[in-house]
């Protein structure tokens, strides 16, 4: 792939910004957001060394939004072209995820694929990864492998930027007068930012290595108890599922405006108590534990039937969210454990 | 652009009929033309209010308007009763999977139906029915609360029961009022000897408890698991597989379903609650 290098990011983001609207990391806290970019301010960039703690998805499927209006159908909104600067690996392999859902061949989403085709994706490697980060236990990595259109490493003297689509390449050539070439030096630096990260990533999970893999561990605890002790630490605020950038469970209501009628879509989440009930009072779920069963075994093996990838992709902002004590991590360890307790005895059984 | 999905058609009902003392039948008129399969549903909107699945009730051949029974329930159902001949109403659809009706060709078919079941029964015994010639017979077994909660009285408890190859025997919970049927829930009218089950398929339809139990009544008699049509009812929102309220294990009910045989869901948790 065509990689250049940059002294500064200011120019880059700066030419970017003519073109379409930007958003760029900023601390708040000990996590980063998204803010919009407005190349007149004197503030200094700054370079996330991790996801931020918000989702991608609300860039495509925000909060709430108008799905319909009737009884004369609204025109669609024109989407401006838009770019956020810093994704992740994780962030991106979530957008993978989200387009299986949300433009499948017959069932397109109308104003995600608008906002989709307008989105330019600038993604960074990450550095110096969170306590909560296991995307390595998941295939992720700490750089991105695919599905941008610029990716930026920092390097020491500056940063490098790698071309990852046709319209990146565009980019690039016409804003050649930024960029230089990335000199074999400036790669090798890149690499050895890169294994020294993915190295970090792997000590912080070292006690994620399962005899199994993920998914076989999730579709056989279908019947595991530790989905109902796990609950008794969960006071259900459904902050998982709302950071999670995957998840894209909604709910769809109907409101009244003074001369028409909206169809609306807003966020929901299948933690929540009569998410599944229907009108006569039944409930699949009515038990917490049941509703923990569910989005695990969504995300990591109902989903992989249906599309042939995992619903996961290890960010751990649930991790970080999270104001109970359910940790995806610790409830995996368990499983993985339980199944090999549950192979040993049946092994046992055969001899 | 896309056609949008979550645009409803807009219609109006023209004609509201009392079936039952929680039931009734609301035609609905499309400003369009709208086909579907029997056993698929819509979304029906009552607009600014909220929206709720029904499976029409009318034969498919009809497709100027469609019939859809529906029980006071919730909070949408029991707008929509209170509503008059007139009243706009938005539909979006037909949404999913609905009974499979060549495959029943040359079969025995044997419906197992209660209460507001009784609803995509009839638009598929209205479709059977119009080829009735293509099934060895149509066997019924419905039951009711009461006599009085049957729905469809007069065809019921009329002109079906004269048409040739059909068979429909009823029952009560609880008798009251004129009644000189069986008392007993619907489990309570299946026989062994009712179909050749070498050759016959079920359909069931109706109250979570009641499709439970009668599964496993066809069960015992040796049907196999995947000779018995379920119309699944979960909290179909979306309709197109997105939402994820009416999941069931890896299955949206709103795409895959509702109508899916017991052999396929039989593995997953909680399918009767």
């Amino acid at each position: 792939m065509q990689t250049v290098f940059t002294r500064e990011l200011k120019p880059f983001l700066d030419a970017i910004a003519e073109q379409m609207e930007v958003y760029i990391p900023k601390k708040a806290g000990e996590h980063y957001v998204f803010k919009k970019y407005d190349p007149a301010a004197e503030t200094p960039l700054e370079f996330n060394n991790i996801r931020a703690c918000t989702p991608t998805k609300e860039f495509l499927f925000p909060l709430r939004e108008i799905a319909a209006v009737f009884p004369e159908p609204l025109e669609p909104k024109d989407i401006k072209p838009f770019t956020i600067f810093g994704l992740k690996d994780c962030d991106l392999r979530s957008l993978e995820i989200l387009d299986k859902v949300f433009t499948e061949e017959d069932f397109k989403d109308p104003s995600y694929v608008n906002r989709r085709e307008k989105m330019f994706i600038i993604s960074s490697d990450c550095s110096n990864p969170a306590d909560s980060c296991f995307c390595n236990v998941l295939s992720g990595h700490p750089f991105a492998q695919a599905g941008f259109d610029l990716n930026v490493s920092q390097v020491k003297d500056g940063f490098i930027i790698e071309v990852g689509s046709e319209k990146g390449h565009d980019f690039i050539k016409e804003h050649s007068e930024l960029f230089d070439d990335a000199n074999e030096e400036l790669l090798e630096e890149r690499k050895t930012n890169r294994a020294e990260t993915q190295n970090q990533l792997e000590q912080n999970n070292a006690d994620m290595k399962f005899d199994a893999p993920v998914n076989e561990i999730v579709a056989k605890s279908q019947d595991s108890e530790v989905y109902d002790e796990e609950a008794n630490t969960c006071i259900e605020c459904q902050a998982c599922t709302r950071v999670c950038p995957t998840c894209h469970c909604f709910y769809l209501y109907d409101t009244k405006q003074k001369d028409y009628f909206s169809k609306m879509k807003m966020w929901d989440s299948c933690m929540r108590l009569s998410y599944a009930e229907v009108a006569g009072g039944e409930n699949p779920r009515k038990v917490l534990g049941d509703r923990l069963r569910h989005r695990f075994m969504h995300k990591f093996s109902y989903f992989l039937d249906r599309y042939g990838i995992d619903m996961c992709v290890g960010c751990g902002r649930c991790v970080d969210a999270e104001a109970g004590d359910v940790d995806i991590r610790k409830v995996l360890k368990k499983l993985a454990q339980e199944l090999k307790g549950k192979d040993k005895s049946k092994a046992k059984v055969a001899k | 652009m896309n056609q949008n999905l979550y645009q409803p058609i807009n219609g109006k009902i023209v004609e509201i009929i009392d079936e039952s003392p929680t039931i009734k039948s609301f035609v609905v008129e499309p400003e369009e033309e709208f086909k579907f399969d029997t056993g698929q549903f819509v979304e029906l909107t009552l607009p600014g209010e909220g929206e709720a699945p029904f499976t029409p009730s009318s034969s498919p051949s009809v497709t100027s308007k469609m019939d859809i029974s529906i029980m006071k329930a919730g909070r949408v159902t029991a707008l929509l009763h209170e509503c008059k001949a007139g009243q706009k109403v938005g539909i979006r659809g037909p949404y999913g999977n609905g009974y499979p009706v060549d495959d029943y060709v040359g079969k025995e078919v044997y419906i197992v139906g209660g209460g507001v079941g009784l609803a995509p029964i009839r638009s598929l015994f209205l479709t059977l029915v119009d080829r009735i010639d293509d099934f060895r017979s149509v066997v019924c077994r419905f039951g009711a609360r009461t006599p009085d909660d049957f729905i469809y009285k007069k065809t019921l408890f009329g002109s079906w029961q004269k048409i040739d190859d059909v068979d429909i025997k009823l029952t009560v919970d609880e008798s009251k009022g004129k009644w000189d049927g069986n008392v007993g829930v619907v489990t309570t009218i299946l026989n062994r000897d009712d179909v050749n089950i070498a050759n016959a398929v079920a359909i069931v339809c109706g109250p979570p408890i009641m499709m439970k139990f009668a599964t496993l009544k066809l069960l015992e008699f040796g049907f196999g698991p995947e000779k018995i049509y379920l119309s699944m009812e979960k909290n179909m929102s979306c309709g197109i597989g997105k939402c994820g309220h009416c999941m069931l294990g890896k299955y949206y009910v709103c795409k895959d379903g509702p109508v899916f045989t017991y052999d396929q869901i039989k593995g997953y948790p909680n399918i009767w609650d």
